[in-house]
């Protein structure tokens, strides 16, 4: 196996996060190998945020270090979508932040999953800096990418115990979208 | 064994400190910084020091003064820096002082984009310096790689007494990995040898069959002469035809002779192909991507990686490209390292693919030159 | 060789004869900080094994080769950095480092401004012979105004550093000047900083005879250093307003910055 994921959004948004806690959780709790390279513009709120991961069970897989062609991927934000779209298979899997997303490409195959992350992290947890974990509870909810357990661990290793638990709420949150 | 998930940078920090690093001294400069932050943290739990001095040239000859203390230390840094540090390698050199300088290249010349990644330096690393040697110098291309080879960048110097440079990128720098780490004993670490007479029959120049001194270091009573000038077997300035050439022939031999005992290249599916790519660092992975592309489309091609850029392995390289009908040399830069490859390789068609991109050239990018040659 | 001056086992007998040219102050300086050091080692507060010479590029800078310590002879003006790569390594050893000021204040100017600012515990000895000697008289950062070097041909446009003043204003635990006139001073001084923690700096004004004296018209070493010692006054407790050297009126010698701080090695490791 070896998928390609790309996330994107606004400074801000914690896309960072996502990546890091994914690639945690898939190096050191899944013996997955990754490669994430991550790139932002200076401005901490408000410009393009990116993590691209390569996953995959064989390291000789691991190539080039960015993302050719996703076959999954995170938007956070329509400005990035747009700016981004092109990155992702035509076939790929695509999970959308509706808060901040409207409008989608009509001349791709996409399979889409989106729900307003942003506001359900507001509604349900109170706060909406963990939207992003929302996002990636979606996304291993609906993959099985990796196990929750998993990501549970990372989580708890990334962001530190004050913030452990709030993170962990919002990826269950996510996890259980569309259960 | 451990699992852990670093950047390149952290990997080359963690690496020094298994390899028993006690002493860096370094000065702020991107993209390298995140090795110094991340051993000023965790360098002073393990019984080590870490100084910012007031630029490059302090750091560096601070170095080879806690390494003549019998520490094991190192610096890191990028073009400006290393521009600033050069004539102090040329003192390690001379003095045959270990030392590690891990060099995280960016794009130049002068400032440049400080952020961004190029491969502009792997001449500049190799010739900066005045007078004539031989350089060690290591290039990764993974996380995994930034870790094995910055402790074996500690072992050669340690083992030769050379300073010997890591050679990475701002791209490598940044990007997050999974990275197995051993400890020794799992791993095994050189240190410097020690002198094996008393101080009266002690000569800090004196080589053994393997043209490196024994190391006294100071405060062991050896009363050891650290000397830039030329300096025969006790260290005392000799300016003659005689001992200059003993001492620089040495230098020079002392790597050269000991090849084969750090010479390290990796090579990809080379055995059958038509044409081999040569590719070394984060460019590498853009070159290894481009082969296996290929190759599902039944297009034979190959890798040739120097994980050891200087002094290249001619022989490996001959080898690796004995059946090449073509070779491409695919760099960060205007194409420099190409001018190495085609020295050796004088009876091939060496061709160069001179990528500019400030993130690291793309497999699309390097097929779009070489399409027109195969 | 056998050792027929007391202060031979200080030095590397079989490298004499020594460069310095007929007149010059350097062995002066040499001989008052062997008997420092001789006075220390006699008095049991370290042994010869723990002492250090550092030394960059200059005619003052040769010192480290013909004494019997671990020494190091580096780079122009980078001694001070690879000294305090060995302190901060091997905190017992004694480090001092010994350069001329072209060595020390002008290309080496910033690490002594920084290792002096962290009261590094090293001790500086600067050999100010206001000129460059080695390379054949070129201006130095010392040299008093309107001076003829090879370099400054029409008289040199530039003030003299006050080295001094400068690290005095530092935050240093000892500051003094001493003269090749005056040699007891030079050892008393040594022998006091090395006495301490933290940063010392000892500058001592020397003679030049063969380069400074053809200079400024004293080709005579003995009529160079008459004239150095006509302008030298000692003060038990000068002030730094006084540290100005104006060539030809006055010279001011003394302790300027006799402080007992902790210094760095010791805010580093504790005590």
């Amino acid at each position: 196996m070896r998928y390609e994921l790309l996330i994107a959004g606004r400074g801000g948004q914690g896309i960072l996060l996502i990546g890091r806690v994914l690639g945690v959780a898939a190096s050191k709790y899944s013996n997955l190998y990754v490669t994430c390279s991550e790139s932002y513009v200076a401005e901490t709120r408000g410009g393009d945020s990116r993590a691209d991961l390569i996953i995959s069970n064989n390291e000789e897989e691991l190539d080039f270090i960015k993302v050719r062609k996703a076959d999954i991927a995170i938007f956070m934000h329509q400005a990035q979508l747009v700016k981004f779209s092109s990155l992702v298979k035509s076939n790929g899997t695509v999970y959308v932040d509706e808060t901040y997303v409207s409008e989608l490409p009509s001349n791709v195959g996409w399979r889409v999953l989106r729900a307003s992350y942003t506001k359900l992290a507001e509604r349900e947890i109170g706060n909406i800096r963990v939207a992003n974990m929302v996002a990636l509870g979606h996304l291993i909810g609906t993959t099985k990418l990796i196990n929750p357990e998993a990501v549970e661990m990372a989580i708890d290793e990334v962001v530190g115990e004050e913030w452990s638990e709030l993170n962990k709420k919002a990826f269950r949150l996510g996890l259980n979208i569309g259960v | 064994m451990r699992l852990e998930y670093l950047t390149g940078n952290h990997a080359i920090a963690e690496a020094a400190i298994i390899a028993g690093l006690k002493f860096y001294a370094g000065y702020p400069i991107t993209p390298s910084t995140e090795i110094f932050e991340y051993l000023a943290s965790k360098l002073p739990t393990k019984g080590g020091v870490v100084l910012q001095f007031e630029d490059e040239i302090a750091s560096i000859n601070a170095v080879i003064g806690a390494s003549w203390a019998g520490a094991k230390a190192m610096t890191a840094t990028s073009g400006p820096g290393f521009s600033l540090m050069v004539e102090a390698l040329s003192l390690a050199i001379m003095t045959e002082t270990p030392l590690v300088l891990a060099y995280v290249m960016r794009a130049g010349p002068s400032t440049g984009i400080a952020t961004k990644a190029g491969q502009y330096d792997v001449m500049q690393v190799r010739w900066a310096a005045h007078g004539n040697y031989e350089l060690v110098v290591y290039a990764p291309w993974s996380v995994q790689e930034c870790l094995d080879l910055t402790i074996k960048a500690f072992n050669v110097s340690e083992m030769l007494r050379v300073p010997v440079i890591l050679l990475s990128d701002a791209t490598l720098a940044h990007i997050w990995e999974r990275v197995v780490i051993r400890e020794p004993p799992e791993v095994s670490i050189v240190n410097r040898k020690k002198p094996k007479v008393p101080r009266d029959k002690y000569k800090p120049y004196e080589p053994e069959e393997d043209l490196v001194p024994p190391m006294a270091c100071f405060g062991e009573g050896y009363r050891v002469l650290v000397e830039s000038l030329t300096h025969d077997e006790r260290g005392y300035y000799k300016a003659t035809n005689e001992v200059q050439r003993r001492l620089v022939w040495r230098l020079v031999n002392k790597v050269l002779k000991n090849k084969h005992l750090i010479s390290d290249s990796a090579t990809y599916l080379v055995d059958d192909a038509d044409y081999v790519l040569i590719a070394y660092g984060s460019t590498a992975r853009s070159a290894y991507a481009l082969i296996r592309e290929l190759r599902s489309k039944g297009i034979k091609v190959g890798l040739y990686r120097p994980k050891l850029l200087w002094p290249l392995d001619e022989e490996m390289l001959i080898n690796s490209t004995i059946k090449a009908k073509k070779v491409f040399v695919v760099e960060n830069n205007v194409g420099v390292y190409v001018r190495e490859i085609s020295r050796v390789l004088r009876n091939k068609e060496v061709i160069s693919i001179p990528i500019i991109d400030i993130e690291v050239p793309t497999p699309d990018e390097i097929f779009e030159v070489m399409k027109e040659w195969i | 060789m056998d050792i027929i001056h007391p202060l031979d086992r200080y030095l590397r007998t079989d490298r004499l004869p020594h460069i310095w040219c007929p007149g010059c102050g350097i062995g002066i300086v040499i001989s008052a900080m062997l008997r420092a050091i001789d006075r220390h080692i006699s008095e049991g507060h370290f042994t010869q094994d723990d002492v250090a010479t550092v030394s960059g590029i200059g005619c003052t800078a040769r010192a480290t080769l013909y004494l019997n310590f671990d020494s190091a002879h580096v780079i122009h003006g980078r001694a001070i950095p690879f000294a305090i790569g060995l302190k901060v390594i091997k905190p017992n050893l004694k480090v001092i480092v010994i350069g001329g000021d072209g060595d020390i204040a002008a290309i080496g100017g910033n690490h002594l401004l920084h290792s002096a600012r962290r009261n590094m515990d090293i001790t500086v000895i600067m050999v100010n012979n206001m000129v460059y000697g080695m390379t054949g008289g070129q201006v130095a950062p010392t040299t008093p105004m309107k001076v003829y070097t090879t370099t400054t041909p029409y008289g040199n446009l530039e003030y003299p550093l006050n080295l001094i003043k400068l690290v005095s204003s530092l935050n240093t635990n000892y500051v003094a000047r001493a003269s090749v006139t005056h040699p007891h001073l030079i050892e008393r001084y040594i022998y006091n900083a090395l006495s301490r923690d933290g940063f010392s700096f000892i500058e001592v004004i020397s003679i030049c005879p063969e380069v400074f004296g053809r200079h400024i018209g004293f080709r005579n070493p003995v009529e160079l250093f008459n004239k150095l010692k006509s302008m030298i006054k000692f003060k038990a407790k000068p002030s730094i307003d006084e540290s100005d050297i104006v060539w030809g009126k006055e010279i001011v010698l003394g302790e300027y910055v006799n402080e007992y701080k902790s210094g760095f090695i010791k805010l580093l490791y504790g005590s």
